[in-house]
């Protein structure tokens, strides 16, 4: 295309109207781009024609470049007015052409009528000389071929002048497009699509024929006919007028408005199975949680838990009236406004001293301390159970040199020591009947020197460290034994003859009953005591459990618990008279001997053994207080230990300071065996809960486990203690291999039996053989 | 009496604690066990450390320096909540009571609680 220079003739004052109307027509010049430019820049969006023109232009003249138009002054300087708007040359003018679907360019007078009308309209509302002029020139520009119709439109003269000057060109340029453009598309076959839109519509009604037979011919007809007639009739009448309307276009206006702007919060919930179960008991839950709490001395913060917490404390008729109000609402009451506000109050600052103080710190230490010493205690308490002891695989341990000699030997597992038995010594032991890890052990001096105050210890496997339950007695405890009906009842006999029961599952220190206000107490050391169970029961008697008790003052007595202790004469321990030959009771001075033991026979609650000072052992009968059944005279010293075999019924083994420890049949008055290994008094002894022919002996300094099917006359294993250290009881385990002693220094120390030949069976016939043979042998 | 073994207060004016299972102690007495309880649990063989703290991570009882202790602490409560977590979402009457986590080197034992956290570091016995 070329480049058009209009030179500027006027003065400078009218260079700026000038320009402006140089720039219209240069508009005008500008056939594709430029012009497309001030469209836009000058009406964006007003007319959608115009644009439409434009792109059209656009397509038309897609080759012809870029059309400049330079203005200059007086003093021949550039002055030309640059686009307010550069349009991308890539980007593609917006399609407004939905008026103009077709591309075709033969089509251009019928285009050109539509935008005349449009500019006409446009005009109407537009304001501003300039604008018209401008409009009326593109329509000039346009219509070229009709430049007549534009006439009126055009007002500015000299845009006339330039448009005649320009029309031309545009014109010559204009024919050239189109020619070019004609002879491309001319062979091209163009399909045009008329289509409904949402306001422009066919109306399409077809003809339809009736033929003259028929029943409405005569109606068809008469209705054409009178439609005829109307179509003559319609012009000039006054029914019929043409008229246009025109509906007012809104004017446009934007309004902006401001709103704060929203902030926006993410907010997440986890919800878990737990978590709805909780809300949901808390939801019922709250009005009795706070009755409890409340009920504490200390500000025990309510545990959320569960209803389950109101059942374990039954505390009376609070309670009843918590769970009445729980299914009332909180707010039900105002006693239980004020609990809730006092509860929260306390909820708020839970101390650290009260947290310490707590119940469930507590509970929670001790299971703490058990644990750590279940790791520490481990392979001993597996040696103990007779499980298998694994190495620990993170463990470096020393390689110990084990002993693996095929002899039986006592194997040390642990020992029960702590602060506070150091330095007491070991008078009794007893394990709890019911529960097997339970073991009560009984300190207190057994001469009568340097006595101090007793004290009972309840040790678990579980600690070996620091017993559960310790009672501090006022003198030294020399017997203890459990009742089997009442496992937690505890029968303490002491130094000076004071019997009390305790009851160990509480950890009070005041026992449940005390000997002291019966009057008929013992007044001497209690040196055994023993719950006997009677089941058959003859008639008065008794039914259920006794408590028996043989002291040093002579006497066997029987104690029952009414509202106190009451006390009954068994037997009393008169001396026997050896001089003559039968018995006389009958004496003036009867002195009683002091009983150191007792056993009841396992089968026969009513026969019973003691052994008494005097080395006698006599056979007693439960319910005859006046004689002895029999009397067992062997032994030369006090017999301290009598005991019944659990595997045959009518031995029994007895033990005393004369270095001596004698196995009799209860036919025989004389012992069937003797045992000594030493010249050290024996102080007890105990047969094995395992196997028939085995039983354990303590003598000073010695422990001693003696097999009878190996020998009777050397015991199997001896284990000698420590130098200073005397062993003073025995206790054999009833479910392990394993046995524990007690010493003058405050250790009961537990071993394990090693290599003992284990027959299998309870080895009775074994001892039966052996006290036949022995017999045999004897006679 | 007071029911605490080494009570060495006579006559004046003690007080009580509460008579749960008919169990009285002086309070001061009450408090001299727990003390005594943490005092063996720390000389156990092979306990490193023991660390009470309340529920919101202050050291009540510590026998580690704070920094170990706040590390221990935050690391626990988290696995605490975690297993908490675990058990009762598979039944939801069911609550953690206690929590033995065993590595090579030690054995980490956590008593947990809704007001407190105990804490104890135990090696393995040598």
């Amino acid at each position: 295309m070329s480049n058009t220079t209009v030179k500027q003739k006027r003065p400078a004052l009218k260079v700026a109207k000038s320009s402006k109307t140089l720039n219209v027509s240069s508009g005008v010049f500008r056939v594709n781009k430029s012009i497309s430019k001030t469209i836009n820049h000058s009406f964006s969006g007003k007319s959608f024609s115009s644009e439409g023109d434009s792109r059209v232009l656009d397509k038309s003249s897609a080759q012809t470049p870029k059309h400049t138009v330079q203005v200059f002054d007086e003093h021949g300087q550039d002055v030309a007015p640059r686009p307010l708007y550069n349009p991308d040359p890539g980007v593609l003018q917006p399609k407004q052409g939905k008026i103009f679907p077709a591309q075709d360019t033969s089509s251009w007078t019928t285009m050109t009528d539509f935008p005349s009308v449009a500019f006409q309209t446009t005009n109407a509302s537009n304001t501003g000389p300039f604008t018209r002029s401008f409009f009326g020139s593109i329509s000039a520009s346009r219509t070229s071929q009709t430049l007549e119709s534009v006439t009126d439109e055009t007002k500015d003269l000299l845009v006339k002048q330039d448009l005649s000057n320009s029309l031309s060109d545009v014109q010559a340029r204009r024919e050239e497009v189109q020619e070019q453009v004609r002879e491309d598309v001319l062979d091209s076959v163009v399909d045009c699509y008329l289509t409904e839109t949402e306001t422009i519509w066919l109306l399409d009604i077809p003809t339809v024929s009736v033929s003259e037979d028929s029943e409405d011919a005569e109606a068809v007809k008469e209705r054409n006919n009178a439609y005829t007639e109307l179509c003559k009739n319609r012009l000039g009448n006054d029914k019929y007028v043409e008229r246009s309307m025109q509906t007012f276009n809104g004017a446009p206006k934007t309004k902006e408005v401001q709103c704060d702007s929203i902030t926006m919060v993410d907010k997440a919930v986890m919800s878990t199975i737990w978590d709805m179960y909780d809300s949901f008991c808390n939801k019922s839950d709250v009005s009795g949680n706070t009755v409890v709490s409340d009920q504490g001395n200390k500000a025990d913060v309510p545990d959320s838990s569960s209803m389950s917490k109101l059942d374990l404390n039954p505390k009376g008729p609070e309670q009843s009236k918590s769970m009445v109000s729980i299914s009332s609402t909180v707010s039900g009451s105002s006693a239980q406004l004020e609990k809730m506000a006092c509860v929260l109050l306390v909820e708020e600052e839970p101390d650290h001293e009260l947290i310490l103080q707590s119940d469930k710190f507590k509970q929670d230490l001790a299971v703490m301390e058990r644990v750590i010493l279940a790791n520490i205690f481990q392979p001993k308490l597996a040696a103990y159970r007779q499980l298998p002891v694994i190495e620990d695989p993170d463990c470096v341990r020393m390689a110990m040199g084990s002993k693996n000699s095929p002899s039986p030997f006592l194997e040390h597992l642990w020992a029960f020591e702590c602060g506070l038995t150091m330095g007491r010594n070991v008078s009794s032991m007893t394990w709890n009947k019911k529960n097997p890890d339970l073991l009560a052990v009984g300190y207190g001096q057994l001469d009568f020197k340097d006595q101090k105050s007793g004290l009972v210890c309840c040790w678990s496997l579980k600690n070996p460290t620091w017993p559960d339950r310790i009672f501090h007695c006022e003198s030294g405890v020399t017997a203890l034994d459990f009742s089997a009906c009442n496992a937690n009842q505890l029968a303490v006999g002491m130094y000076d003859g004071t019997i009390a029961i305790y009851n160990v599952q509480a950890a009070e220190q005041t026992p449940i009953i005390d000997s002291s206000d019966c009057s008929k107490m013992h007044t001497c050391p209690v040196w055994q005591l023993r719950w006997i169970d009677h089941e058959s029961g003859l008639a008065g008697e008794d039914k259920g459990e006794i408590l028996i008790s043989v002291s040093a003052d002579g006497r066997i007595c029987k104690w029952v618990h009414y509202k106190c202790l009451e006390c009954v004469d068994l037997m009393t321990l008169k001396t026997p008279d050896l001089a003559t030959n039968h018995m006389k009771w009958n004496r003036t001075i009867s002195a009683l001997s002091p009983g150191l033991c007792f056993d009841f026979h396992s089968n026969d609650s009513n026969i019973y053994l003691a052994g008494t000072e005097d080395g006698y052992i006599h056979k007693c009968s439960y319910s005859y207080k006046e004689e002895y059944l029999e009397t067992y005279i062997a032994h030369k010293g006090p017999v301290y230990k009598v005991t019944w075999s659990p595997f045959c019924p009518d031995v029994f083994l007895s033990c005393s300071s004369d270095w001596t420890i004698q196995l009799w049949r209860q036919d025989l008055q004389r012992p069937v065996l003797c045992f000594t290994s030493g010249q050290k008094a024996v102080f007890d002894i105990m047969w094995s809960p395992h196997c028939a022919t085995v039983f354990g002996s303590v003598s000073e300094g010695k422990v001693e486990i003696w097999d009878l099917r190996i020998s009777s006359l050397d015991p199997t294993i001896v284990s000698v203690t420590c130098p200073g250290v005397n062993p003073t009881g025995l206790l054999f385990t009833s479910e392990t291999d394993c046995v524990l002693v007690g010493d003058s220094e405050g250790k009961v120390t537990v071993y394990k039996l090693r290599n003992l030949t284990d027959g299998g069976s309870t080895q009775v016939e074994t001892l039966e053989d052996v006290i036949q043979s022995t017999l045999s042998s004897q006679h | 009496m007071c029911d605490y073994q080494k009570c060495k207060h006579w006559g004046g004016n003690q007080d009580y604690t509460s008579t749960r299972n008919k169990r009285k102690t002086h309070l001061c007495c009450d408090m001299a066990e727990v003390e005594d309880t943490l005092k063996r649990i720390q000389g156990y063989n092979g306990v490193i450390g023991s660390i009470v703290v309340n529920a919101e991570g202050i050291p009540i009882r510590t026998t580690l320096d704070n920094s170990t202790t706040v590390q221990y602490v935050g690391l626990l409560h988290q696995l605490t909540m975690k297993a908490r977590s675990t058990i009762r979402d598979i039944d939801p009457q069911n609550d953690l009571t206690f929590l033995r986590i065993r590595s090579k080197k030690h054995e980490i034992m956590v008593a947990p609680d809704k007001e407190f956290l105990m804490i104890v570091i135990q090696s393995p016995t040598e």
